[in-house]
């Protein structure tokens, strides 16, 4: 009965239209018109520039919105480091963030892609003919071991005192969240966190596990997360305050 | 009974001593016949087959158990087909159409009238508890299938804390540095299977079977960026398999190697035969699991 099913909804239209800040300078900003929008609406996301339109807003109108807004939306884009990091650079980049640390980094021709840690910090290994896609997959491949390294070695510590273990674990770049645990016990843990310091992704660990427990936000929650990781509003202000240019890094190394 | 996949859990080895009056618990969750208007059910059965007694078998330090299930076949289309029908005659009937409440109503009720008559399959699924490394090998590539009987075991001995296996190296580096010419664990040879992958979204996907894995064509490839996201293993003449990068051993084969101490001895009962296949077989996944262990550096259960 394929006339009774709902449709899916099509993704909302979209185009990316350049628009001159005060200072002369063109940043892109992305236009989307959504059904269900009631009125004209700027963000600045990791993504950049984002103007959401309501289905009948007249061009003209969300110009003028642009123009009396453009010098929030330069300050907002100075504060957002995403849209001004340069691309990765194939073969020279220097260095590495791992573990809340800058980790130096050596890049050498070989028979196959590979990234690894070692005293001296990380190998990238590359084929001669390998190009950008390829050593970011390298990178992310290398990021996802560390940080499965170091689930290994904490994951033990905190499996007495739960009533269940997560039933799989997926390291992945994650856009707003830094974890989540599903009704399923699928643990779901951002790959950014392991360029970030260690106790923070800790205690990402720890308040994913507790959802074992209370798979909600209440104080009984809150409770055991203190009993297992006391300094816990610390980590929140370290990701609150660094864990956007985690994500960016990231994203530019490895997305 | 040789097992033919093995998808990994690990639990602490401490855990040994809970596992004493494993066929008691076992017993209790014995497997019942499906209902006549349930979809399906799951429940421990002897691994010697219907009727026996034993709901568990120890040889040394490994346990064999079998889940047992039963699933009503009700196909997808035949309901669909029904419920067409009854629609269409309602809204002749009527003159109005159907809201969606209805509907769902109707297709609900028409489940409920079809489930008794629907065949009923029987399923059964394999599995090894290993308490010296601590690590339960379920026969079977499917997540789901393994996962489910995971949350059986635990259902039934109260609390079971296993952990899908997480190894400390990246999978696919070490496969692709095997393939590659670098030294393998003692005991490891290559097969004649592979699958290598460009590591990109959508990026190419090239399957080799029956292919002599040293050649210059799949030098190229790897050269060319590709990793290696499966890899035929044979351990010792012993035991052949395909490794994944979920760490999901398919196309599991006892080779001659080792079977053939099965061979030279004759044995008169079932229960015998079933007891010498699983003692030899818990033998190798022991070995196995080790040299795996080591490669790939499996993490812990216990702190």
């Amino acid at each position: 009965m394929p006339l009774l099913r709902t449709p899916r909804p099509a993704p909302p239209a979209e185009e990316t239209r350049p628009l001159r800040l005060a200072d002369g300078r063109e940043v892109p900003v992305r236009w989307v018109r959504h059904p269900r929008a009631r009125r004209l609406r700027l963000l600045v996301g990791e993504r950049g520039a984002r103007l959401t339109l309501p289905p009948r807003a007249s061009i003209r109108a969300a110009e003028a919105f642009l123009h009396e807004h453009r010098d929030w939306l330069a300050q907002q884009l100075a504060a957002h480091v995403a849209t001004t990091l340069p691309p990765l650079a194939l073969w020279q980049e220097p260095q590495l963030p791992l573990r809340g640390e800058a980790v130096p980094l050596r890049w050498q021709p070989g028979r196959y892609a590979r990234a690894a840690l070692d005293d001296d910090g990380v190998l990238l290994q590359l084929p001669e003919r390998a190009g950008e896609r390829q050593a970011r997959a390298a990178l992310r491949e290398f990021y996802g071991q560390q940080a499965r390294a170091d689930l290994g070695a904490w994951l033990p510590k905190y499996l007495p005192g739960l009533p269940r273990t997560p039933l799989s674990f997926r390291l992945r770049p994650l856009s707003s969240i830094w974890g989540s645990l599903s009704p399923g016990d699928a643990l779901s843990l951002d790959l950014a966190l392991v360029l970030g310091r260690p106790s923070a992704f800790e205690y990402v660990l720890v308040h994913e596990l507790c959802h074992l427990i209370h798979a909600n936000h209440s104080r009984a929650f809150w409770r055991e997360v203190e009993k297992r990781w006391p300094d816990w509003r610390d980590e929140r202000d370290y990701l609150r305050a660094q864990g956007p240019g985690l994500k960016a890094a990231l994203a530019r190394l490895a997305g | 009974m040789f097992f033919r996949n093995l998808t990994f859990f690990r639990f602490p080895a401490t855990l040994a001593k809970s596992l004493d009056d494993l066929d008691a618990r076992l017993e209790e969750c014995r497997l019942k016949p499906v209902g006549p208007s349930e979809p399906m059910s799951r429940g421990f059965v002897s691994p010697f087959g219907r009727d026996e007694p034993a709901m568990s078998h120890r040889v040394g330090d490994a346990i064999w158990i079998t889940l047992g299930g039963e699933d009503r076949l009700l196909p997808a289309a035949v309901v669909n087909d029904a419920l067409a029908r009854k629609i269409a005659e309602i809204e002749e009937k009527e003159g109005r159409r159907l809201g969606g409440r209805a509907r769902k109503r109707l297709k609900e009720d028409l489940v409920m009238e079809l489930l008794p008559r629907a065949f009923v399959r029987p399923t059964r699924l394999n599995a090894s508890l290993d308490l010296e490394h601590g690590f339960i090998a379920v026969d079977s590539s499917s997540r789901k299938a393994a996962e489910a009987l995971v949350s059986e075991v635990r259902h039934a001995l109260g609390s079971f804390p296993a952990l899908p296996l997480n190894a400390e190296v990246a999978v696919r580096a070490v496969m692709t540095g095997w393939l590659a010419g670098e030294p393998l664990p003692a005991g490891l040879s290559l097969g004649d299977e592979c699958e290598l992958k460009d590591p990109v979204d959508g990026g190419a996907v090239v399957r080799c079977s029956r292919h002599e894995l040293q050649a210059d064509e799949i030098r190229s490839h790897l050269e060319a960026g590709k990793q290696v996201t499966r890899l035929a293993l044979v351990l010792d003449d012993h035991v052949s398999f395909v490794l994944g990068e979920d760490l999901v051993l398919r196309k599991l084969k006892f080779l001659d190697g080792a079977v053939e101490q099965l061979e030279n001895s004759e044995r008169d009962s079932l229960h015998a035969e079933l007891d010498a296949r699983f003692a030899l077989m818990a033998g190798e996944l022991k070995r196995l699991f080790a040299v795996l262990e080591q490669a790939l550096k499996f993490s812990r259960a216990e702190a």
